[in-house]
């Protein structure tokens, strides 16, 4: 990844949507590359150094799982998807596909920054091995499995640690309920989504400093969770500037 | 093969009358033996009597003779000198005996007949009460497969066999849906060339019908509804393994019910109905591809205003821009709020147009909430929060996004219908099998009216339609969303200017909760 200037590669076959994604991105110090086909991502990706792609799920040729499933056979290039609401299973299956995460169009700018940023993050995380994850008061050290809140050493059962870990290792990315309930309770409890309430709720009452208002361990209904991502001073100045989440 | 089996079951029958019939004479002649040794008695023939009323009656004509017979051979054996003998000594008796038989034939007979009309008048009340109860349904019937069950319905019902009705071609009760139902492939293919080749064809093959062999030796009769009327549809009757003779009757019979339906379909006038409510779905069906698809094409312009709004609304070059930037975010502001009009839009063309199929799944309550509030935050901002969340709220098996979204409307119309810095309140507590979630507000509350008419569709309360904006589709939504899960909606307040509470009522399965393995926190 280039420090200095990350290349984004957007795919989208609405030529508004590439207008503002270009300038949006080019504002914020990225170098842009456009395709409007699927084929045309693919062909794109091979070619040049990408540091991280957006999809739009609703591509002309070929589905946007498709898209995301070609590229992850030889690249673990980041990938955030572009998808429509109602669609909480398409986004299940393309996040199952290999993309990292996904932004509900429509989108404002901040959204799909902080999305990028965390994206990218988390590759330069996992290149340089870095152990420790930290999610506002919440710090998880992955290589001593210590958690502490506040620098309190929290006292975690063992599913409740994999829990955390398999989350902490996608920190402010959404993981799907099949994938967390895969890692940490094995395969033949994929659909036992009552498991994960459970848990996650023991959980939330020992990692959140208000359980009742969670800030750190954040439901996305319908497919998953995250840990959220907190963003550093320039972002927050970003949110607050493009609004809050857009309505979906 | 069949035919010899059928004939054997009749045989064996018969047999038994005969045998029952014979039974019946002896217990006869035991008792008036009884009676005879007791009683000194000698004329007790007339007895005999009773045994052939019933074989008439129960068992027919031949078994009726059989017992006559039977009855003046057993009075001749033990009761007429000499004793034990078919021989009769006294001539009167002879004619007495020969008195009785005839008389026995008789009464036989009429028995037989009396039971016939009997048994006709009792099939003509059946029939009656049957075409009675079909036209009583064809009365409340309210669309085209409402009167299509019910003629299906009754002719199964009259017929005791299984009857399938398919509507005309280009349908979605044609032929075509009906593929993999159990109904054998030559029987579909007849229905379908029956049902598209009725304008060229009106003649004798649609209007009496064709036999056609299914598989497992069945057949079926198929044939059209009406000879004139193509929109009541085709029918397959499957007629079970009747031999030819009996097909005859049964079609005979067939004839007869149909002929009855379609008297009281005219009568009541349903062809027209038929064409008029399809008519009805076709434009509701139009309307709401028109309303889907014109959102849909509003949507894809509508991300990019936004999405170019959120990244002129952050541009250095604006930074100082105030005004500028107020502009900005007036347009973004504005896109937001066509886009949740539009999806309000969507979301009720998919209410109307295929019904909403919940996705169920185990969800925390405290999640769905979580998550509403979240999509809220901004327009809650200006109203104070309340939240009485109890930690262990049960979990319940809904589809949680339909939940949340219902949600969502509903903290919407709270806000909507309140004044900055009043107090919104939400709460969630399990009250026996049931979860309820509560939405309170200080605003503009309901009046008794307004209860009634709330959850309607394009509803908007009128003391406010002009300080407010909105479709009136929210609410509508909402309940349709909660309805889809099982639930209910529910509006309480206290009257107009007193603030209204909204409470979602979701079903609790307690007792299905899958339990957790003992180890699964190992």
């Amino acid at each position: 990844m280039n420090d200095a200037s990350p290349i984004v590669l957007v795919v989208d076959d609405e030529v508004q949507i590439r207008r503002f994604l270009r300038t949006g991105f080019e504002l914020n110090g990225f170098v842009v590359h456009e395709a409007a086909t699927g084929a045309e991502a693919i062909r794109g990706a091979t070619l040049r150094p990408i540091d991280i792609v957006i999809v739009d799920l609703g591509l002309p040729d070929m589905d946007g799982s498709e898209v995301v499933e070609r590229i992850r056979s030889w690249s673990n290039v980041p990938i955030i998807v572009l998808s429509v609401r109602s669609s909480e299973a398409q986004k299940v299956q393309v996040l199952e596909a290999g993309a990292d995460d996904y932004v509900v169009k429509p989108f404002g700018m901040a959204e799909l920054l902080a999305r990028v940023r965390v994206a990218l993050r988390r590759q330069s995380r996992a290149s340089t091995g870095e152990p420790t994850v930290v999610v506002g008061p919440l710090t998880i050290d992955l290589a001593a499995r210590a958690v502490t809140l506040n620098g309190q050493r929290l006292t975690l059962t063992p599913k409740e640690y994999r829990l955390l870990q398999v989350l902490a290792q996608h920190a402010g990315n959404v993981v799907t309920h099949q994938h967390l309930l895969k890692e940490v309770w094995g395969s033949i409890h994929v659909h036992d989504t009552h498991y994960l309430r459970i848990f996650v709720r023991k959980l939330r009452q020992k990692i959140e400093p208000n359980p009742d208002m969670p800030r750190i361990l954040m439901t996305e209904l319908g497919v998953g969770y995250r840990l959220a991502q907190m963003p550093t001073e320039g972002e927050a100045a970003w949110a607050e500037a493009g609004g809050e989440r857009a309505k979906p | 093969m069949t035919q010899t089996s059928v004939l054997m079951t009749s045989l064996r029958a018969q047999a038994l009358n005969f045998l029952l019939t014979l039974a019946l004479v002896g217990a006869v002649t035991a008792g008036l033996y009884g009676i005879i040794r007791l009683t000194g008695l000698t004329h007790g023939s007339a007895v005999y009597l009773i045994p052939v009323l019933i074989a008439g009656t129960r068992w027919g004509i031949p078994t009726a003779v059989f017992a006559a017979v039977c009855g003046v051979l057993a009075s001749a054996f033990f009761f007429f000198e000499p004793l034990y003998s078919f021989q009769i000594k006294d001539p009167h008796e002879v004619v007495n005996l020969v008195i009785f038989t005839f008389t026995a034939v008789v009464v036989g007979q009429l028995a037989n007949r009396l039971k016939r009309q009997l048994e006709l008048a009792r099939q003509r009340e059946i029939d009656l009460s049957d075409l009675y109860a079909f036209s009583r349904r064809l009365a409340v019937a309210f669309d085209v497969s409402d009167i299509q069950a019910a003629i299906e319905d009754h002719l199964a019902s009259v017929m005791q066999r299984k009857v399938v009705l398919f509507g005309p071609q280009r349908d979605a009760t044609s032929a075509a849906g009906h593929v993999g139902s159990g109904i054998p492939t030559p029987v579909l293919d007849m229905v379908d060339s029956m049902a598209s080749g009725f304008d060229s064809v009106p003649g004798q093959a649609a209007a009496t019908g064709t036999i056609v062999a299914g598989d497992s030796g069945d057949v079926w009769l198929v044939r059209a509804v009406s000879a004139s009327r193509r929109e009541f549809g085709v029918i397959a009757i499957n007629l079970g393994r009747a031999s030819p003779a009996n097909q005859d009757a049964l079609r005979a019979r067939v004839d007869a019910v149909l002929a009855d339906a379609t008297a009281t379909l005219d009568r009541l006038g349903i062809s027209h109905a038929i064409s008029e409510a399809r008519m009805r779905a076709q434009t509701d069906q139009l309307r709401e591809a028109l309303i889907g698809s014109v959102s849909h094409e509003l949507r894809t312009p509508l991300a990019s205003i936004l999405g170019a709004a959120t990244v002129l609304g952050a541009a250095p070059a604006l930074k100082d821009e105030k005004n500028l930037k107020a502009l900005v975010q007036g347009v973004h502001d504005e896109a937001e709020r066509l886009n949740g009009d539009i999806q309000n839009l969507l979301d009720a063309s998919r209410i109307s147009s295929d019904g909403v199929k919940p996705h169920l799944e185990w969800a925390d309550p405290a999640d769905i909430l979580h998550s509403a509030l979240r999509r809220c935050q901004r327009r809650l901002s200006e109203r104070t929060l309340a939240i009485d969340l109890p930690q262990d709220l049960p979990l319940i098996h809904v589809d949680a996004v339909l939940v949340q979204q219902a949600l969502v409307q509903i903290i919407d119309n709270a806000v909507k219908y309140s004044q900055e810095g009043t107090r919104i309140t939400i709460s969630a507590q399990a009250l026996g099998d049931r979860l309820l979630i509560s939405v309170n507000d200080e605003g503009a509350g309901l009046s008794e009216a307004e209860k009634a008419t709330i959850f309607g569709r394009f509803v908007r309360g009128e003391r406010l339609s002009a300080t407010t904006s909105g479709s009136g589709l929210g609410l509508w939504i909402a309940s349709a969303f909660v309805t889809a899960n099982g639930g209910k909606l529910n509006a309480v307040s206290d009257g107009p200017g007193l603030g209204a509470t909204l409470t979602v009522e979701l079903p609790v399965t307690q007792t299905a909760v899958p339990q957790l393995e003992s180890d699964a926190d190992e």
